[in-house]
């Protein structure tokens, strides 16, 4: 049984907390977690270091309330979403009538990589739709751009008002649509100088190479491996589901690699690509882009007439303003 | 005992030598077998009595001829179509210790086997035999350069035998899956597996057709560059179907981080790098 505001519904109840000030934060998240916890349901708190501080502050001394790390929670949408779907599968099979979760975005969110993210408050309406989850995601609006709360709107169903009361958000659109037409990524200047390596109908393994040359001197580690799995991955797709030519480009900056893959066709039908993964693998595919937006700091899908393009950003994916 | 140059392997005790020119490997396998004489190997030259290669060591070892240390072998007399992988190489297996009891320190064989393979099928019960035969030469004084007509076979079926070699001469070779070194696992895994090369990759491990130990099927992957989403699909799968949890030792850090994105539940991936 669902207790609060979601009592009664199935699924999962998605709602944005705006915030101008502390004093409404607390007015919302303090309660929301003490009901979750005085009602025995699993009650979980991903927000930054601030946030959480004022939280941990408010709650009763013994109140049940799990504090995940908010900076590791959220470094990549996909993997954000996989990793709440494991928690979630795990909480409701030790019989929980309902989890409740309090995140939060930072403003490192909010920049450069903001769209993705818009992507993300979109696409977890279905994937966590699985489970009796009743989620807030906590915005400040002193930090939040205006265009970035109304993102927030289009994408949330419900809103969390400071007076304690929960509306509909009259500006959400079905993530299916919102995610057809989701908003641009920034781009990126580099994009507009030559780039340091580009072939044309490369095999991935000449891709991954390409990449490895660019990404292993200048990053290293995880984070090159990360741009040669997913240019891969993507090399891999573009030739199997796309159309010719296949074009990779890779650039370098002191603090980051960019690379695209662009080929002639029409990209995904799949609205949730790259977020979700769309198969198991074995048939049809829809791992590979599921896997890149896991492995690199930004992934961006560009639709042009007779062109898709996948950007990927290894290493500082966070332009400045 | 290695031989340098030309082709690539870890170690280049069994060389898969594909060609397009029968000089070639007459040419290669003189060498080989050459250095094997002058290891005290005893060495076996596997042609017909009339074969070039055969008439230039009857030239060049004339005394090693008289005395057995470089014997001309008949294919029939070697290559059993009906034996099975470990039947045939058991032939080889005694013909070492034989070697060792004579007073040699092992033995060396050149064969061009072209002639005995017909069709696929025949092709992918010498590969078997070709897996049983790398690991012969990871455990004992035994070493063996393969030849392989390429005109004959068709480029497709020397790539399903020479990426269970150790080592081969065929560029482009995508990955190798070759016997481990005395005290490793099932097999070595080296090379990048992608989409390009998947079938050839699901080829060859029906062919190796890998035994799990206690469980677990260990295989060797420091040298595995690279290995895509479906090539780990793969891999589980195969653990599966063998009721073991397969083990990549040594891969690299990559690969370990694509193995946790799916979550695999019979794949490990062990001191990643």
């Amino acid at each position: 049984m669902r207790t609060g505001a979601a009592a009664g519904r199935t699924g999962y109840f998605h709602e944005a907390l705006l915030y101008g000030s502390d004093d409404e934060f607390l007015a919302v998240a303090v309660p929301f977690l003490v009901g979750g916890a005085e009602a025995g349901e699993p009650t979980v708190v991903a927000l930054g270091e601030r946030t959480a501080g004022l939280v941990r502050a408010e709650l009763p001394a013994g109140a049940d309330v799990a504090f995940l790390g908010g900076g590791d929670t959220y470094a990549r949408p996909a993997a954000a979403i996989r990793t709440y779907r494991e928690l979630l599968a795990r909480l409701t099979a030790g019989g929980a009538g309902q989890v409740r979760i309090i995140g939060e975005l930072q403003r490192v969110h909010m920049g450069s990589t903001w769209d993705w993210w818009a992507r993300y408050e979109a696409a977890i309406n279905r994937a966590f739709d699985d489970w009796p989850l009743w989620s807030m995601c906590a915005y400040d609006t002193r930090v939040a751009s205006p265009a970035v709360v109304g993102e927030v709107l289009r994408t949330h169903p419900f809103v969390a008002c400071p007076d304690g009361s929960h509306r509909p958000s009259p500006a959400f659109v079905e993530p299916a649509a919102y995610l057809a037409h989701p908003p641009d990524a920034t781009p990126d200047p580099l994009e507009r100088t030559a780039p340091a390596v580009s072939i044309t109908d490369p095999t991935a393994a000449q891709a991954r190479a390409a990449a490895a040359a660019v990404a292993g001197p200048l990053l290293g580690g995880p984070d090159a491996d990360g741009l040669v799995i997913a240019v891969s991955e993507l090399v891999t797709n573009a030739h199997r589901h796309g159309a010719p030519p296949v074009r990779l480009d890779v650039w370098a900056a002191a603090d980051r690699v960019v690379a695209t893959v662009r080929d002639g066709g029409a990209g995904p039908a799949d609205p949730y690509a790259g977020l979700l993964p769309a198969g198991d693998g074995t048939g049809t595919g829809g791992l590979g882009l599921w896997i890149a937006f896991q492995s690199c700091n930004h992934v961006a899908l560009r639709r042009e007439p007779g062109a898709f393009t996948v950007r990927l950003t290894a290493g500082n994916a966070c332009l400045p303003d | 005992m290695g031989v340098s140059g030309v082709v690539d392997g870890p170690v280049a005790d069994h060389v898969c030598w594909s060609y397009d020119e029968p000089g070639t490997f007459d040419a290669f396998a003189e060498g080989f077998l050459a250095d094997g004489v002058a290891a005290g190997h005893q060495v076996w030259c596997v042609a017909p009595a009339g074969a070039v290669l055969a008439g230039r060591l009857r030239e060049r070892f004339p005394a090693e001829i008289r005395r057995g240390a470089v014997r001309v072998v008949d294919p029939a007399a070697t290559y059993v179509p009906a034996a099975g992988p470990h039947e045939q190489v058991r032939l080889y297996a005694d013909a070492t210790d034989a070697a060792l009891a004579a007073g040699y320190g092992g033995l060396r064989v050149a064969a061009d086997v072209t002639a005995m393979l017909h069709g696929p099928e025949q092709v992918a019960a010498f590969a078997r035999y070709e897996h049983h035969a790398d690991r012969l030469v990871r455990a004992r004084p035994f070493s063996a350069v393969c030849g392989y007509d390429r005109r004959a076979l068709g480029a497709a079926a020397v790539e399903r035998i020479a990426c269970l070699h150790t080592a081969s001469n065929v560029a482009g070779l995508p990955f190798r899956l070759s016997a481990s070194a005395p005290g490793g696992g099932a097999a070595e895994l080296a090379g990048e597996v992608d989409a390009a090369g998947r079938e050839l990759f699901a080829d060859a491990l029906e062919l190796a057709d890998l035994r799990p130990t206690g469980g677990e099927l260990v295989l060797d992957a420091a040298g595995l560059r690279f290995a895509d989403h479906r090539a780990l699909l793969l891999l589980d799968a195969y653990a599966r179907e063998r009721a073991a949890v397969l083990v990549l030792r040594g891969a690299a850090g990559a690969t370990a981080h694509v193995a946790a994105l799916l979550g695999l539940a019979a794949v490990r991936v062990e001191g990643a790098r």
